[in-house]
């Protein structure tokens, strides 16, 4: 009988890969890194990998004679050399390498904690060109003179103010009978419901943008700030800032994962509140304000007046993921 | 005595190998990398983790079917099934590549196989040019993230079928052989295992899966590393500020698809997230280029195939992409 060092090792690394990703799954760090809608997907990584590992220790062990297994067999053409490695060839710092860039993410992923991605990655990923970008959509809907409306500081914003403490009062009237948890678990609703939802959300005088809600309803603002211009908004978010944005302004953002953390892209609102020069970055605030429309950069975006917030811990959940709509 | 240890010895170390693991990931858990480890690096290793753990499983069931490929399918099966016609061929692996529903990160030992058992290499492009681009998740996720609009899903599937075709037709002019690189020799015929049980060829189908997951798992960490870094450390503010003009914001799409590595299932939100800064035809340059070919994936080819190869199909596909979309960008 022959010890295989290296066999073993790849069973090693493949049973280190079953229970790293057990693991996550376990302690729930999973959502860290991926949608929960692929939970089932990488789970069953996890199982093939067990099953692997366990054909792999068949191999650890082999006998003299069948050390080259098949390829003894049929010595006479040369065609044996196989065009990859079955582990049996000797030991050389060419393979210690691969095996050590095979075992860097097994040890990062074992040592190093799951971060929630934060401020600094959103300004890599474009930050506020990527939020305005977003919102020429509306652009396009929207008069010339809407712009000339937000720097109108005059009457009209009074009569903003004037709206908020009215609206403050029935806060009842939150639109949240439409979730129906159910339905978000799995984050699919069908088209009618989806446009039942829009309806809604235009008649509310009430805004809240709760984890499942979120991105649909950012989606439907930006595309028609005008029809929303008024309302209240609730919302949660971490603080992002960047160089061009005024004193007392900030974005309230969120990461959006369609796939994994590595397709997040952000979304959040630009938001005025007198304090915002001292609300350090990536601080989750919650928040509550009224929905205007601004000019950012040549862009009409939607802009949210805070009239009050708090600090927040981060959310269990701090990512959002796309609701999907069923076409057919 | 020692014949119940020569017995039981795959039992044994089996279970010596799962108390091992069981150890070191305890004693890992003792020793957590304290809060002050730069955020930039965890930010990065997180990114780099979720890459991998998205594209495992689909790595995974690439390795199973191309160990299927190796113990089930033989030379004589590949002769009949291909076309002679290499016109007729570049064609049916075109459809037989949208019609399969692949993932980028596993299509790599997929084609390898298929190549091996005597695909032609243009013909083995082709596939694996539409099998990630072309497929039913696929095209559900760009219709939605681009607000329930065909238009643009529409496109990008048409558009890349026949981008596929073109430069599966460019390959089969330019290249012969398999292109293997020098240190991989064709391979062997399985010729015996013809008389082997179905359970020993299933055996051994498995156990060639999991040597092409540790040929393929380090390119893929690369890879994965490499776009990870990229996301963390590059300003994509520059990078869209440099792209104004129809050429350079087209280069710029295509330049971001290739290093950001995406999923083809997940990239769709990213580039609707670019949808107004740049026009349609950049934004189609994204979503074509970026499923056929990308860093992680150019990493994985280049572990089977010839240098010259790997960038002689990365730089058609890149040019026949961009040419394409400057000739029909009036009438998108």
């Amino acid at each position: 009988m022959i010890f295989n060092f290296q066999q073993a090792i790849r069973a090693l690394i493949l049973l280190a890969f079953t229970i790293l990703i057990f693991h996550l799954h376990f302690t729930g760090d999973i959502t860290k890194f991926i949608n929960p809608k692929y939970v089932g997907l990488s789970q069953s990584a996890s199982i093939i990998f067990l099953l692997l590992f366990f054909i792999q220790i068949t191999r650890i062990w082999t006998n003299r004679e069948n050390h080259h297994d098949r390829c003894h067999h049929n010595h006479d053409d040369h065609n044996c050399e196989h065009h990859h490695d079955h582990g049996n060839t000797p030991f050389t710092v060419k393979k210690l390498f691969s095996y050590l860039i095979i075992i860097s993410p097994l040890l990062s992923g074992f040592l190093l904690p799951a971060k929630i991605l934060d401020a600094a990655i959103a300004e890599k990923k474009g930050g506020m060109a990527i939020l305005t970008n977003q919102k020429q959509m509306a652009d396009a809907g929207l008069n010339n003179g809407s712009s000339e409306n937000n720097n109108k500081t005059g009457t009209e914003e009074r009569y903003v103010d004037d709206n908020t403490e009215e609206n403050e009062i029935d806060e009842n009237l939150l639109i949240h009978e439409n979730a129906d948890p159910n339905d978000l678990e799995q984050n699919t609703i069908t088209k009618d419901e989806y446009e039942q939802l829009t309806q809604e959300l235009l008649q509310n005088s009430n805004i809240v943008m709760d984890e499942a809600m979120f991105a649909t309803y950012y989606d439907e603002i930006s595309m028609n700030i005008d029809k929303y211009k008024g309302k209240n908004i609730e919302l949660t978010g971490f603080v992002y800032k960047e160089a061009g944005l005024k004193q007392e302004q900030l974005v309230i953002s969120r990461y959006l994962i369609s796939h994994c953390v590595a397709d997040a892209s952000i979304i959040g609102f630009l938001t005025e509140l007198p304090e915002a020069s001292s609300i350090k970055e990536d601080t989750w605030i919650k928040a509550k304000g009224i929905l205007d429309v601004t000019t950012y950069n040549g862009t009409v975006l939607p802009y949210i007046k805070i009239t009050n917030w708090e600090k927040v811990s981060e959310p269990k959940e701090p990512y959002l993921y796309p609701l999907n709509i069923k076409v057919l | 005595m020692n014949r119940i240890i020569r017995g039981n010895i795959i039992d044994i170390t089996g279970i010596l190998i799962i108390a091992l693991a069981l150890f070191l990931v305890s004693l890992s858990s003792g020793v957590k990398v304290s809060s002050d480890f730069p955020p930039s690096l965890l930010n990065l290793n997180t990114i780099f983790l979720s890459i991998l753990i998205e594209a495992l499983p689909f790595v995974l069931i690439g390795v199973l079917i191309a160990g299927m490929i190796q113990i089930f399918v033989t030379e004589e099966h590949i002769q009949r099934w291909i076309p002679k016609n290499k016109i007729m061929a570049v064609i049916m692996s075109c459809v037989v590549g949208a019609l399969f529903p692949a993932c980028e990160c596993g299509i790599v030992p997929i084609v390898r196989r298929l190549v091996s058992k005597g695909v032609p290499i243009y013909a083995a492009m082709g596939f694996m040019l539409t099998g990630p681009l072309i497929n039913p998740i696929v095209i559900a996720s760009t219709y939605m993230a681009f607000g329930n609009d065909i238009k643009i899903a529409g496109l990008r599937m048409g558009l890349g079928f026949i981008i596929a075709i073109i430069v599966a037709m460019i390959v089969s002019m330019l290249f012969k052989g398999n292109q293997f690189k020098a240190s991989l020799h064709l391979s062997h015929s399985h010729e015996q295992v013809k008389d082997e049980t179905f359970m020993n060829r299933f055996w051994s189908m498995l156990t060639h899966s999991i040597d092409e997951f540790f040929d393929m798992a380090k390119y893929l960490i690369m890879g994965a590393f490499l776009a990870a870094f990229v996301q963390t450390y590059m300003p994509a503010k520059s990078l869209l500020e440099a792209g104004s003009g129809p050429v350079s914001s087209l280069l710029v799409m295509m330049g971001l698809a290739y290093v950001l590595s995406l999923c083809s299932e997940a990239d769709a939100f990213i580039g609707a997230s670019f949808s107004n800064l740049f026009p349609t035809p950049s934004i189609l340059g994204f979503l074509i280029f970026g499923p056929m070919i990308d860093l992680k994936n150019t990493l994985m080819m280049l572990s089977v195939f010839r240098f010259k190869f790997v960038f002689g199909v990365l730089s058609i596909v890149a040019s026949i992409i961009f040419i394409t979309l400057m000739l029909l960008k009036g009438f998108i």
